[in-house]
């Protein structure tokens, strides 16, 4: 070793890579710095607690009117939080309202996601014409308001479980679909795609190897917005006269049964199911932020 | 005030750096990025700061104007800016200094410019902030007649565009022109040229040079580039892992180096290399990463001359006039600051005055460096052989589109008719400045764009006459090789995924098979066998050129494209990369159209050169024969613009660097596409398109009317 | 940017003509077709078949998807058979006053929005950003009916300060005589939209300032309220333009559920009620024209930002 330089390249002399935790690993330890989606997963463990295992524990009766009962206040005997115009037990209802509408927002809020995603990875990914008649359809679809939409949808059709996850679905799939459509438009065009393409790869390597696997972060995180929205979808449809018809219920059609008794002071029909919505909401926004920054710590690396 | 007694009433320093130190915090960890560093500079003085990425050289910049990134911090030692410090200077004394007895330029004219705000209104900005007295309409006079000063043609008109619509050289005149405005005693450039150019590089330099001189102010040059601070500079400071390893003049500096970095350094410059054919001197390793502070010398890792002294004790900046003793630990900041001030004094006749170093082993004094190392083995020469590769007229152009439905609108002409023919065994340097067309000749060679022209013939035969099949399969033939390694691997993959894609792709072996291949190949680049189970952004720089050089070769190709491989690295990481291209070039008989900006990367390895201008080949030869005798007079312009890395050579001869810009592609000039900057055109060079001809002999050609001669050329080499 | 302009404005046809088939298809998927949506519930079979031959909707639907657009010219959008008028009157009548809630309101959101963010932005990872940004979340999170209900507990009956019905004058000059019967739709309307709009200027600082050009407004002496205010505002805002245009069909969706909580007098009211009362003629009308003005305000706000953008303005 008398010389300043090594003969040949230093194999193995350079520092050794630093080995980095896993992506699942690294996710976890973004998420529990992150105050906010901490309490999002605590929420929803409460609120998906509460209106699955609850009824369990609390049984009510949930199916048969009961009139001379109705409308009771909180504190009345066997009944935490009242009773409805109908004579329900408001804490019972809700956990079933709670069901109802956890499982419409989730099967919404996915099937957009999965529709949207395809529409939008087929239309990034061929591109030029494709791309401009696909996304003016959604153009279109986009400029009539949801809300104006549904009413007349809702107008049409009588509401049961699957007929409102469709149609909830059905005017959510457009945010997932530009979004995934931009980010296909841009992955598409990666170094990464075109080295394999220089190696004779074709379209479907190129979409389910490469542009899915990193697309698939923006695709989660905005599931869980989508979930949240679908949950929001469901009570404005109640507000509007759209639910499904008793005895079932969810807390879309609680509240606004509750507001027809805003003049007379009946603050626990409105309260509980308006809170639980906000809170359930918020929740699946939370996560989503905090996966958001997770996914995003990752690709900045 | 303490500062301003210095012994032997030497004038007072305008900044001195006392062991500044620095932190940077990071969510999960702790850079300490300067750790005691002490530098002066005396008003009207340039001082080059240099060092490979990482070594602290843009901290230090940053910290003299409080500017340092989110979670950076100053946490020991004084910056002494005119008796002020700057360190602990509260938030309005330092705003007052910003801009106003302080200029500072950044290193990127495109994302260091408002995009929102005209440039007189960024140029005229410090003028209102620091001169009470002046209005806007005054201000905005000073900013034109400053737009005017850094040669910004049609200033007035230029005030009130925005900075896109300026060119990247112009945008930063324009940056030049906002740090100048209120004539500032001190500017401090960041690498102010590494994103542009070697023309406009050149040129924004000179600008720097004058304007220094008009002003008569002093400048700290942070760069990575030696050439550039060979030629720029009164002193240098090289930097490694948040020191200063070594401090000079820089004559003496570049003429005897005396710490081994710096010696090892100058030595992996492909400019240094004694030939042609030889491998260059590499510096194995990485710097450390800082996060914990190196016990004992922190070049000794990599040093050939370490000793378990270098490890375990930390050696001083000294003095070199006397023979460096044992530096005593209590030898502090101050009488270290003193020594200096008193040499800088007494010697400034003496080369190598005032020249420090912090090295227990320096290289001793009257040997060369470059013949104190042994030379390694020449690479075998390779004998040419039959032609592998052949362009023909090749010419792409690319449909300039906007309005709607994608009207076309003007084409961009990115490669004008090119006709090149590559031997079976050679390196094909294929040279230009960005924009002229080589990465996209390159692509058109590797099959990811289809040529709007001409013929690309592989092995004999035309590629464009290749059925579906035999595409495919001619796939395997010809590698890529990225500039970026980082945006060529998908992120989401493993290492190995990565290096078995091209054989799952066509179908080679079962995976058996193609895990041993790889394993083979990890072997081949000097990586560890173990990086199949990692990520690409779990290795360096370097580590993932070499990976990217691994699976261009993964298929056995014949011919490998490399598109600037290594710009994006350190000199010491790139002379591993180039020997190793080498290296594999010889066990397997590959061919490289080797794509560079850099004339000495490809001067080292290149066979046969070939220089683009403007989507144009305006001349092709043997390497030595064009670099030693060009022809045409972009050729040799572009040669004199180059910076060399030897202060010596950089003062004398007849140089003519290159004036103007480059035109744009969308309206290239008609007939010779060179002639609008070309000193000798005359009126045929606008009407015809200059013949090819070969004067200096056969396999030397020139596409020119007006060939240099050979007597001029004797006289300028 | 005549390019960008004359692109983007046969986008919009386009987009439009798109509009008028979907509306056209909601048409046919009424039970009974067309001629129950017009001629009522109570049209006889002879009726409808009578209709349907006179109106042409026996003919193919190419035909009468064409007929459809020829009345579309001429301003027919048929006649609401609850309200014995024409549809296109009674829009005449109330899509101005939508526009005015919805304006007072988006107005009032960004005054809230715009420093809410800056101040998120500035802040960030302190407990008032943390503060902020769960509150913005959970206004996101609050039905818009919600929001308005509590309002109406709060501020009309808890502390009667405000009317809980909104003003019912016959012009839009009427409405704003009668400013207080304004406050809580207005209010409740734009508290809806500032959760979104905080939340994209706390990003859009927060990558402005993360810009290097920050750096250079620093390095010339710039205090960061200076700074703040002078570059990274202006470039934040910019954005914000195209937001707007998107969020065009968000405003419509509340408009109408916050007019039909304080019988606000719009279209969205009419709307509600016409859903109520199956009175498709204005159901279809409603929706074909808030899908035009979503259209054309999107147009609108992408051309705003082509003009605030110089990037954009110069170039091509």
């Amino acid at each position: 070793m008398t010389t300043t330089t090594a003969p040949h390249t230093a194999p193995g002399h350079e520092e050794a890579a630093q080995a980095t935790p896993s992506l699942a690993r690294r996710t976890l330890q973004v998420f529990t710095g992150n105050k906010l989606a901490l309490t999002g997963v605590v929420l929803l463990a409460l609120l998906l607690a509460f209106s699955y295992l609850g009824p369990l524990l609390y049984d009510t009766e949930q199916t048969h009117t009961d009139l001379s009962q109705a409308n009771l206040s909180p504190g009345t005997e066997g009944h935490l939080l009242g009773t409805t115009d109908l004579g329900y037990d408001m804490v019972g209802r809700l956990m079933v309202a709670g069901q109802t509408s956890l499982e419409i927002g989730l099967a919404a809020g996915l099937l957009a996601t999965l529709f949207g995603t395809v529409y939008g990875a087929v239309s990034g990914y061929f591109g030029g014409w494709v791309d401009a008649a696909m996304m003016r359809i959604t153009d279109a679809a986009l400029a009539i308001p949801a809300m104006f939409l549904l009413v007349v949808v809702a107008a049409i059709i009588t509401p049961s479980k699957g007929v409102l996850i469709l149609i909830i679905a059905a005017v959510a799939w457009l945010s997932p679909a530009r979004l995934v459509r931009g980010e296909a438009l841009s992955l598409r065009n990666r170094e990464y795609v075109q080295a394999m393409r220089m190696m004779g790869g074709g379209g479907a390597r190129a979409v389910f190897k490469h542009i899915v696997p990193n697309a698939i972060g923006t695709v989660i995180v905005n599931c869980t917005f989508q979930i949240a929205d679908a949950i929001l979808y469901v009570s404005y449809l109640a507000f509007l006269g759209l639910s499904i018809p008793p005895p079932s219920a969810d807390w879309g059609s609680m509240l606004s049964a509750g507001i027809t008794y805003t003049q007379n002071g009946y603050w626990w029909l409105i309260f509980p199911p308006g809170i639980a919505i906000v809170l359930v909401v918020a929740a699946f926004n939370f996560i989503g932020d905090g996966l958001r920054d997770a996914f995003e710590v990752r690709l900045r690396k | 005030m303490d500062d301003m007694e210095e012994p032997g009433g030497a004038p007072a320093p305008l900044l001195r750096i006392d062991d500044l130190r620095v932190d940077i915090a990071s969510r999960d960890r702790t850079v300490h990025a300067l750790d005691g560093v002490s530098l002066e500079l005396a008003p009207g003085e340039a001082l080059g700061i240099v060092g490979e990425s990482g070594c602290g050289k843009t901290m230090t910049a940053l910290s003299v104007l409080g500017l340092l990134p989110p979670g950076g911090a100053v946490t020991g030692g004084r910056i002494l800016f005119d008796g002020q410090d700057l360190a602990a200077a509260s938030a309005p004394t330092l705003q007052d200094v910003r801009g106003n007895t302080v200029g500072m330029v950044f290193q990127d004219p495109l994302t260091s410019l408002n995009p929102t705000m005209t440039i007189g209104a960024q140029v005229a900005e410090p003028l209102l902030l620091h001169r009470a007295g002046i209005g806007r309409k005054e201000a905005w006079a000073r900013a034109e007649e400053m737009l005017r000063l850094v040669g910004m043609p049609q200033p007035a008109e230029r005030m009130k565009s925005y900075p896109h619509q300026l060119s990247g050289g112009m945008r930063q005149r324009v940056a030049i022109a906002m740090a100048l405005v209120c004539e500032p005693k001190l500017l401090i450039a960041d690498e102010p040229t590494t994103a542009l150019d070697v023309t406009t590089q050149h040129q924004i330099l000179e600008l720097i040079d004058t304007l220094r001189e008009t002003l008569g102010m002093a400048m700290i040059l942070v760069t990575h580039d030696l050439g550039v601070i060979a030629n720029r500079v009164d002193r240098v400071a090289v930097m490694y892992a948040g020191k200063v390893a070594e401090q000079s003049d820089v004559r003496g500096l570049f003429a005897r180096p005396r710490h081994r970095y710096t010696e090892a350094l100058f030595a992996a410059l492909p400019e240094r290399a004694a030939d042609r054919g030889t491998e260059l001197h590499t510096i194995p390793g990485l710097p450390p990463s800082l996060t914990v502070r190196p016990t004992g010398c922190r070049f000794a890792p990599r040093c050939s001359f370490a000793t378990e002294k270098c490890r375990e004790r930390e050696p001083e900046l000294a003095l070199s006039t006397e023979p460096a003793p044992e530096p005593g630990a209590e030898s502090g900041a101050r009488p270290l600051a003193e020594a200096l001030a008193g040499a800088a004094e007494e010697d400034t006749e003496r080369p190598g005055a005032g020249h420090r170093f912090a090295c227990f082993h320096p290289v001793p004094y009257g040997d060369a460096p470059a013949e104190q190392v042994v030379t390694p083995p020449p690479a075998a020469a390779t004998e040419p052989g039959d032609v592998l590769l052949e362009l023909d007229a090749l010419v792409k152009e690319f449909p300039l589109t906007g309005g709607p439905f994608a009207r076309r609108r003007g084409t961009v002409s990115a490669v004008g008719g090119v006709s090149l023919s590559v031997r079976r065994g050679e390196t094909y340097g294929l040279v230009g400045e960005s924009g002229c067309g080589k990465t996209t000749l390159g692509r058109i060679v590797a099959g990811l764009e289809e040529p709007t022209g001409g013929t690309v013939r592989f092995d004999g035969r035309d590629l464009s006459g290749l059925s579906r099949a035999e595409r495919r399969a001619h796939r395997r033939r010809i590698q890529l090789m990225f500039q970026d390694s980082t945006a060529a691997m998908d992120p989401r993959m493993r290492v190995g995924e990565i290096l078995r894609e091209p054989l799952v792709i066509q179908g080679v072996g079962t995976r058996a098979d193609q895990e041993r291949l790889t394993a083979e190949l990890l072997d081949a680049v000097g990586l560890p066998r173990g990086a199949v189970h990692r990520y690409p952004h779990e290795f360096s720089g370097g580590q993932r050129q070499r990976l990217g050089l691994a699976r261009a070769l993964t298929l056995s190709p014949d011919l490998v494209v490399a598109d600037e491989p290594v710009s994006a690295l350190d000199v010491s990481v790139q002379a591993q990369i180039l020997n190793l291209m080498r290296e594999l070039q010889r066990e397997r008989g590959l061919t490289y159209l080797f794509i560079s900006h850099d004339l000495a990367v490809i001067r080292h390895l290149a066979d046969t050169v070939g220089v683009m201008y403007l989507g144009r080949l305006v001349e092709s030869g043997p390497a030595e024969q064009v670099y030693a005798h060009p022809l045409h007079p972009y050729t040799r312009g572009l040669l004199d613009t180059v910076n060399v890395p030897d202060p010596a050579a950089a003062s004398g001869g007849d140089r003519e660097p290159l004036r103007g810009e480059t035109p744009s592609a969308a309206k290239p000039p008609s007939g010779c596409r060179f002639r609008t900057r070309c000193p000798f055109a005359e009126e045929v060079c606008a009407s015809t398109e200059p013949p090819v001809s070969t004067p200096n002999g056969a396999g030397h050609q020139v596409a020119c009317h007006f060939p240099l001669a050979a007597t001029r050329l004797a006289s300028a080499v | 940017m005549t390019g960008f302009l004359v692109k983007r404005f046969l986008q919009a046809l386009v987009v439009l003509f798109l509009v008028s088939i979907i509306v056209f298809v909601l048409l046919h998927m009424l039970p009974g077709g067309p001629a129950r949506a017009i001629l009522g519930p109570k049209g006889t079979p002879q009726q409808i078949e009578q209709f349907n031959h006179q109106q042409g909707y026996d003919r193919s639907l190419p035909t009468q998807y064409f007929m459809y657009l020829k009345r579309l010219f001429t301003g027919d959008l048929g006649d609401s058979y609850r309200l014995n008028s024409p549809v296109f009157e009674l829009l005449k009548q109330r899509l101005p006053k939508t526009l005015l809630l919805t304006v007072l309101s988006t107005a009032l959101a960004v005054v809230i929005a715009v420093p809410l963010g800056l101040l998120q932005a500035v802040r960030r990872g302190k407990a008032s950003d943390y503060a902020l940004t769960g509150l913005a979340f959970l206004l996101y999170a609050t039905p818009v009916f919600f929001l308005g209900l509590i309002m109406i507990i709060l501020f009309a009956q808890v502390f009667p300060v405000f009317p809980a019905e909104a003003p019912q004058g016959e012009s839009v000059g009427e409405l704003l005589g009668d400013f207080t019967g304004l406050v809580l739709p207005v209010v409740t309307m734009a508290f809806g939209i500032v959760a979104m709009f905080s939340r994209y200027m706390r990003s859009a600082v927060l990558d402005n300032l993360t810009e290097e050009y920050v750096r250079t407004a620093m390095a010339k002496g710039q205090s960061s309220r200076r700074i703040l205010v002078r570059h990274v505002l202006r470039n934040a805002l910019i954005p914000l333009a195209t937001l707007l245009g998107l969020y065009l069909p968000t405003l419509f969706s509340g408009a109408l559920v916050v007019e039909s909580m304080f019988n606000y007098p719009g279209m969205g009211l009419l709307f509600w009620n016409a859903a109520q009362g199956s009175d498709f003629p204005v159901l279809l009308g409603v929706t074909l024209v808030v899908g035009i003005a979503t259209v054309l305000g999107s147009l609108l706000t992408d051309i705003l930002y082509a003009v605030l953008d110089p990037r954009i303005r110069s170039v091509a």
